[in-house]
């Protein structure tokens, strides 16, 4: 029966996937203008030479079915095309040296922001009018209604540019080759400091709200009672009937949170001009790059589908009923 | 009992720790090694690269006249003066001209460079303009054309000779950097020429050039680091190294300036700039533009069927010139530029020192918005009873007027102009348009594949290069079907614009500019709204010498060639060097790499390692989900 679940599983994954690459197809076709009309603003390109860079680009045959083939076809041999800004640089290597820094920033802020998140709503909502209720549940709203963009803002003014603590851009210190493997180490951490401390605090309002609200729902259930009435100490009831159950919700949100991963990539990369996908799409977005943009949403769709997949997953074993 | 929940919250702060740990020494573990100076430098603007072919915007211009020399370069006053080539003279027709090559001079890699290098160079342009291929992106071919290059004769070593059809101004102001023909000429036209091309040659780092330095790496949409060349001819600047960086955020770009990780900020947001005065060590500098913003009014003459304008007015110089006089270019330049900017008159920026020419007073449009209204009623186009102007057909006036998405100070301007001229009775409507679809809308019937023209009026602005020529390009009739937006067509400018462009005495050329500008001002196919300045603003604490290019109005960096680079000093050579180092945590950060390795790239392994600290946070956050999950698990089951 479990294996029919997870096979399941699998097959509505890849089913997804084929319609996004369609999907994804006809949206950047659906676009307005094309990449070969910005050389019309230079005075001295020729119709010809239009007509060269059109063919050259393959946009000059007709959108269904031929460039539909020849895209789902080159999809699936993992081969997404040149891009157009970079210089024909292929899409997989742009996009694939962007990846790493953006797996590597929202990788540590969300395990910091689930850690910390559950932490915090989870003990503020089993004390619900406590103290820490109280400070925790009013900094979680506030953490969670600001912008990334401007909460990133905020950490660099105070923690790079007043106080001096931790550059304000970019991954590694500019002009610096690293004598060793841990100078390097050294230098990335300091860079990752304030985009991954404004990821993780986006996050953890967030979590920790979630997690507060399902505690406290939990808490009103009768096997929470029936526990207590069996003289089960507070914190095992906390951690042994309560935080189970109140943990369903939390694993779909953070499942679904990574699909976010792309707007809180964009802003918080672009403030901290971090070299990673949010700041590949700004650039790939103003040069109308359609074969990079592609790509990043070919594989940001793809990540929310395996993040999806992940979740079921660890819901069917954090509640058996799923899997049934 | 409540010491499991705080068991929880010590492996919580454990786990912190951990990570605040491996982070804390990060910021005083980066220092520099050998005292290399390095010059960083943060712009707006997106490199397009190493091959000078595909340069499009102001930064790959800068890029390529630091690796390499035009033929003739330009001072700090913008005047012509030694570049590859030494002196030149012109033969009594006008028509050849000899080029003398600085002897001895070698490339980076110390091959001699020589005259062989200009005939290929020239030569290789030629070769592509009579095979019509597009050279990368088009933009440096068109010196060499509009130049009317002939043909181009390494006499020998020492000497080119290069002939033009007519005698021209144009060819010393080619804007076309001499290449190693030892490096390039393996490669075929379509290689260079194609950036899609098999086999495209990027010019990927270590770059082989001539000019005072050459990009040893470069990672696309980051950073290009450069290295002196230590064979340049000319003055050897302070700066060991040059790291040009991209940034996305404009206001990150101002706050790594303060915070001196920076040393050179391009492009700066007005707002940010005027914050940024009275900032110790930091000098805003404000720079005229060499280009201008400006409203265009379509003025296609025939009907287009399902497009051009909704109103034949905007074809009428008359109704043009009206609605002029009801634009206060003042206004717009405090309010959409915070002041950062002139008010527009000519079509040629005073940047142009040499050739721009203010309105005579006499014809100087003053914002006026009764004598507008006078001259619109003169001109015919007489308002109903309700107030509506109306065109010459009846038909009420109703401008739509529109700009790019990526100018949007011009969504300000738009507000400013309706407002102005909805007191003329004219109702515009005003929206913005996406840049790709509004340069659809803009192509005329003319255009392959034909376009319907199907605007009124728009924004938008130009930018120019040190000779004029390629302002004053789109309004000609010629180019109608190319870079003309307005359909203007007017047979005296056209005959002027080829003059001109045949006349090597300034005074006579100027003569004929000021004709030109005198045409366009009365005829208005544009209304030139302001010259935006540009907002730059450099450190004084690493480096000195900077000088703006030109003195009076010019920025130090991104101008016409190497020059301000070549003239910086270094600041802290004189008092204590390593003391200013260790100010900031890491604007003293310095280089370590040897001088001597000037050639290889080292982003691979920087990508590489990156990579695998990704992995193995990836790995980090499945074993704790994992061990979470396993834990909640088990705990569930055993407890239930």
């Amino acid at each position: 029966m479990a294996t029919r679940f997870i096979v399941r599983r699998f097959a509505q994954a890849a089913l997804t996937i084929f319609l996004i690459v369609i999907l994804n197809f006809i949206l950047f076709r659906a676009m307005p203008g094309s990449p070969d009309r910005v050389l019309a603003r230079n005075p001295n390109v020729s119709p010809e030479a239009i007509q060269q860079i059109r063919e050259r680009w393959g946009i000059d045959k007709p959108l269904i079915p031929d460039q539909l083939i020849a895209y789902i076809g080159a999809t699936f041999r993992g081969d997404l095309g040149n891009s157009f800004a970079e210089q024909g640089r292929p899409v997989t290597e742009v996009v694939g040296s962007r990846l790493g820094p953006t797996l590597l920033l929202f990788g540590l802020g969300e395990i910091i922001a689930i850690v910390i998140g559950l932490a915090l709503g989870a003990y503020a909502g089993w004390r619900r009018g406590g103290p820490l209720d109280l400070v925790g549940n009013g900094v979680s709203l506030i953490l969670y209604s600001m912008p990334y963009f401007l909460l990133g803002m905020i950490l660099l003014l105070i923690f790079a540019s007043t106080l001096h603590w931790f550059p304000s851009f970019g991954m590694t210190t500019l002009g610096v080759t690293h004598d060793s493997p841990l100078a390097y180490l050294a230098d990335v951490s300091a860079h990752l400091v304030l985009p991954v401390a404004t990821v993780a605090l986006g996050l953890i309002g967030q979590y920790s709200i979630l997690m507060r609200s399902s505690i406290i729902e939990t808490m009103s259930d009768e096997y929470i009672t029936t526990a207590r009435a069996k003289g089960i100490t507070d914190s095992r009831v906390l951690r042994g009937h309560a935080l189970p159950n109140a943990m369903l919700p939390t694993v779909s949100l953070i499942a679904i949170n990574l699909g976010y991963v792309v707007a809180g990539a964009i802003t918080v990369e672009v403030v901290f001009n971090w070299p990673g996908l949010g700041t590949l799409t700004v650039d790939a977005l103003k040069s109308r790059d359609y074969a990079v943009l592609q790509g990043i949403f070919l594989v940001l769709s793809v990540s929310v589908v395996f993040a999806n997949l992940g979740a079921d997953m660890i819901y069917g074993r954090l509640d058996p009923r799923v899997r049934a | 009992m409540r010491s499991t929940i705080r068991a929880r919250a010590g492996r919580i702060l454990a786990i912190v720790g951990l990570i605040a740990a491996t982070l804390a020494p990060a910021t005083t573990s980066v220092h520099a090694a050998d005292g290399d100076l390095i010059l960083k430098v943060g712009t707006d603007q997106e490199f397009s690269g190493l091959n000078p072919w595909q340069s499009v915007y102001v930064l790959d211009y800068e890029v390529f006249t630091l690796n390499y020399d035009l033929l003739v370069g330009y001072d700090k006053d913008l005047n012509y003066t030694e570049g590859f080539a030494t002196s030149w003279t012109t033969s009594d027709d006008g028509k050849t001209t000899t080029f003398k090559i600085r002897p001895g001079m070698k490339w980076s890699d110390g091959q001699p460079a020589t005259a062989d290098d200009v005939a290929y160079t020239y030569g290789f342009v030629l070769d592509a303009l009579s095979k019509e291929t597009t050279l990368g992106s088009g933009y440096l071919d068109g010196y060499v054309s509009s130049a009317g290059v002939k043909s181009v004769k390494a006499v020998d070593p020492e000497t080119v000779e290069i002939t033009t059809e007519t005698p021209t101004p144009l060819l010393l102001a080619a804007y076309v950097p001499i290449l190693p023909k030892h490096v390039w000429e393996k490669y075929s036209l379509e290689e260079i020429a194609n950036a899609e091309a098999k086999g495209f040659f990027a010019n990927d780092p270590p770059v082989v050039g001539t000019g005072p330095y050459q990009a040893v790496e470069y990672t696309p949409g980051q950073f290009m680091k450069f290295q002196r060349n230590p064979n340049y001819w000319g003055k050897q600047g302070a700066a060991d190294q040059i790291i040009i960086t991209h940034f996305e955020n404009n206001d990150t770009m101002t706050q790594a300036l303060k915070n001196g990780e920076l040393d050179y900020a391009r492009g700066i947001n007005a707002d940010a700039f005027d914050a940024l005065k009275g900032t110790p060590d930091i000098v805003p500098v404000e720079g005229f533009a060499n280009g201008y913003s400006y409203l265009t009014f379509n003025g296609y003459p025939k009907a287009i069927k399902d497009g051009g304008s909704s109103t034949r007015a905007t074809a009428d110089p008359a109704f043009r010139d009206a609605l002029a006089w009801a634009i206060d270019e003042q206004q717009l330049v405090d309010r959409v530029l915070a002041g950062h900017g002139t008010p527009g008159t000519s079509l040629l920026p005073p940047f142009q020192a040499k050739w721009y020419v203010a309105p005579d007073p006499s014809v100087l449009r003053q914002f006026d918005i009764a004598k507008a209204d006078e001259k619109l009623t003169a001109a015919g186009y007489v308002k109903d009873a309700s107030g509506n102007r109306l065109d010459k057909e009846g038909k009420p006036i109703n401008l739509r007027m529109t700009w790019p998405a990526s100018e949007s100070e011009l969504a300000t301007a738009a507000q400013f102009i309706t407002e102005w001229w909805g007191q003329l009775g004219i109702k515009v409507n005003a929206g913005v348009t996406e840049d790709n679809t509004l340069l659809v809308d803009l192509t005329p019937p003319e255009y392959d594949p034909p376009g319907k023209a199907d605007f009124d009026t728009y924004m938008w602005g130009w930018v120019g290069d040190v000779d004029p020529s390629s302002l004053l390009e789109p309004f000609t009739t010629d180019q109608i079907g190319g870079s003309s937006d307005t359909f203007w067509s007017n047979a005296r400018f056209d005959e002027l614009f080829k003059q001109q462009g045949q006349t090597i005495d300034e005074t006579q050329r100027k003569a004929m500019l000021k004709e030109m500008q005198e045409i366009f001002y009365k005829e208005v196919p544009n209304i030139p709204l302001y010259y935006d300045s540009e907002l730059h603003a450099y450190r004084t604490d690493h480096f000195g010498g900077w000088q703006n290019q030109p003195p009076e109005n010019g920025t130090p960096l991104f101008g016409f060639g190497p020059i301000g680079y070549t003239l910086l000093t270094d600041a802290t050579a004189a008092p204590s060097p390593s003391a200013s180092e260790a100010t900031a945590p890491s604007a003293g950060a310095s280089a370590t790499a040897a001088p001597g390795d000037s050639g290889s790239p080292t982003s691979g392994s920087g990508t590489n390692t990156g990579l695998l600290l990704a992995l193995g946070a990836v790995v980090l956050v499945a074993i704790v989900g994992t061990l979470a999950v396993r834990r909640r698990g088990a705990k569930a089951t055993d407890e239930e």
